[in-house]
């Protein structure tokens, strides 16, 4: 299946260091996407991003070849995330982040010159309710459904990266959409 | 089918989990209930947001690469080295060798700090706390070694004097008919163990 990154790690575990950056470039996006929707911050989520670069590294050896490579370091980095969400402080608020420009959605995306207040406002109405939205997830649906629609994983693959059942995973989608269908009732 | 059962197939179908049998049946029971058809339009619409959202990614920094790269630690020199162990079996053989006698020539050197006088024939020396004395009147019928101390020679040593950490006073009136040898520094001290063990060395008859 993925063949290109078991390739990738046998020359890594003999110590092969541009065979792990290849790795770190196959997947540093995939982690980082995963870590800042989880995180809501910039910072943080290339913080989970290098960290999980070193656990992989760390752990090459205990990489089982029978699992797909995309799993096991998603895995990595999946608990990576909700650690550091249970660790934050539950006065964490969100509206911190949201004022800061870098933590909303779409803001980054506009071209540094046209960074205005405005054009903030035009375009991330609909993004910041649904940013919100997801925030204000419990964490256990958080990460469900950031792998189900942000990483575009199926039930079967949560169920694999999450090592759960695939049942329990498919309550918690259900549940996960539930409660964003109420949460974005405004925008529907 | 009540609408409990309705919305949970809704998710089936959303999740692209629901055999065309139930999928049939869900249909039948939207066309005759409205709260249904809404809900469904709202999860859907729900389901759409969320996609859409994807579609808006961050570039990750430039340098999150190279930062990565420098917190992976370099890999360990054992493997390096075993690499070229199993390139080069022979040369590795002869190292291990000369790193073994080198080891061991340098505890031996390193462990005895005490006087150590050595040789065959050693009756007509006088030794004064760490002073090895020949007196003028006496013979040593040999090889004579000391380490950690001080050789005086007055009289007639038939053989080598070695002096390892330590300094050779000949009198005037010495005569040693071997050669003296003097061995201050570690690798003098191993060298002379190498040139012993090859047969050369001072002390042997
Ligand atoms: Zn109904």
């Amino acid at each position: 299946m993925d063949t290109l990154e078991k390739r990738l790690v046998r020359l890594a575990r003999k110590g092969d260091t541009r065979a792990f950056a290849e790795i770190v470039e196959l997947y540093k996006d995939k982690i980082f996407h995963l870590a800042y929707r989880m995180l809501s911050n910039r910072h943080e989520a290339e913080d989970v991003v290098q960290d999980t670069f070193l656990r992989v590294y760390r752990n090459l050896d205990r990489y089982d070849d029978n699992q797909k490579f995309s799993t096991w370091i998603y895995r990595i980095g999946t608990n990576l995330c909700i650690d550091r969400l249970r660790k934050r402080k539950p006065s964490y608020s969100l509206d911190a982040e949201m004022t800061e420009q870098e933590g909303i959605d779409g803001y980054a995306m506009i071209p540094s010159d046209d960074r205005t207040p405005e054009s903030y406002l035009i375009v991330s109405e609909t993004q910041r309710m649904v940013h919100e939205a997801i925030n204000s997830l419990p964490a256990k649906y958080k990460t469900v459904m950031i792998l189900r629609y942000l990483q575009d994983m199926s039930l079967q693959e949560i169920s694999d990266v999450l090592d759960m059942p695939v049942t329990t995973i498919k309550t918690r989608v259900h549940r996960g959409r539930e409660f964003l269908r109420k949460k974005l009732e405004r925008k529907i | 089918m009540d609408c409990k059962q309705a919305v949970s197939l809704m998710h089936d179908l959303l999740d692209d989990d629901l055999d065309r049998e139930c999928a049939k049946e869900l249909k039948a029971h939207m066309l005759e209930c409205p709260a249904c058809r809404e809900r469904f339009r709202q999860l859907e619409e729900a389901d759409r947001l969320l996609y859409g959202f994807n579609h808006r990614l961050q570039p990750t920094s430039d340098d999150l690469t190279d930062r990565i790269m420098s917190v992976i630690p370099k890999p360990r020199q054992q493997s390096a080295l075993l690499v070229w162990v199993k390139r080069h079996p022979a040369i590795t053989v002869a190292a291990v060798f000369v790193l073994v006698m080198m080891t061991s020539a340098l505890s031996m050197w390193n462990a005895d700090k005490q006087l150590m006088v050595k040789g065959a024939h050693l009756d007509g020396v006088v030794i004064e706390n760490n002073k090895v004395i020949v007196p003028s009147d006496k013979v040593v019928a040999g090889d004579l070694t000391i380490h950690n101390g001080m050789a005086e020679v007055y009289g007639q040593v038939q053989g080598d004097v070695t002096v390892i950490d330590g300094k050779v006073f000949q009198a005037s009136t010495a005569n040693i008919s071997g050669s003296v040898h003097q061995i201050d520094e570690a690798l003098g001290w191993i060298w002379y163990q190498i040139t012993n063990l090859f047969g050369s060395g001072p002390s042997l008859p």
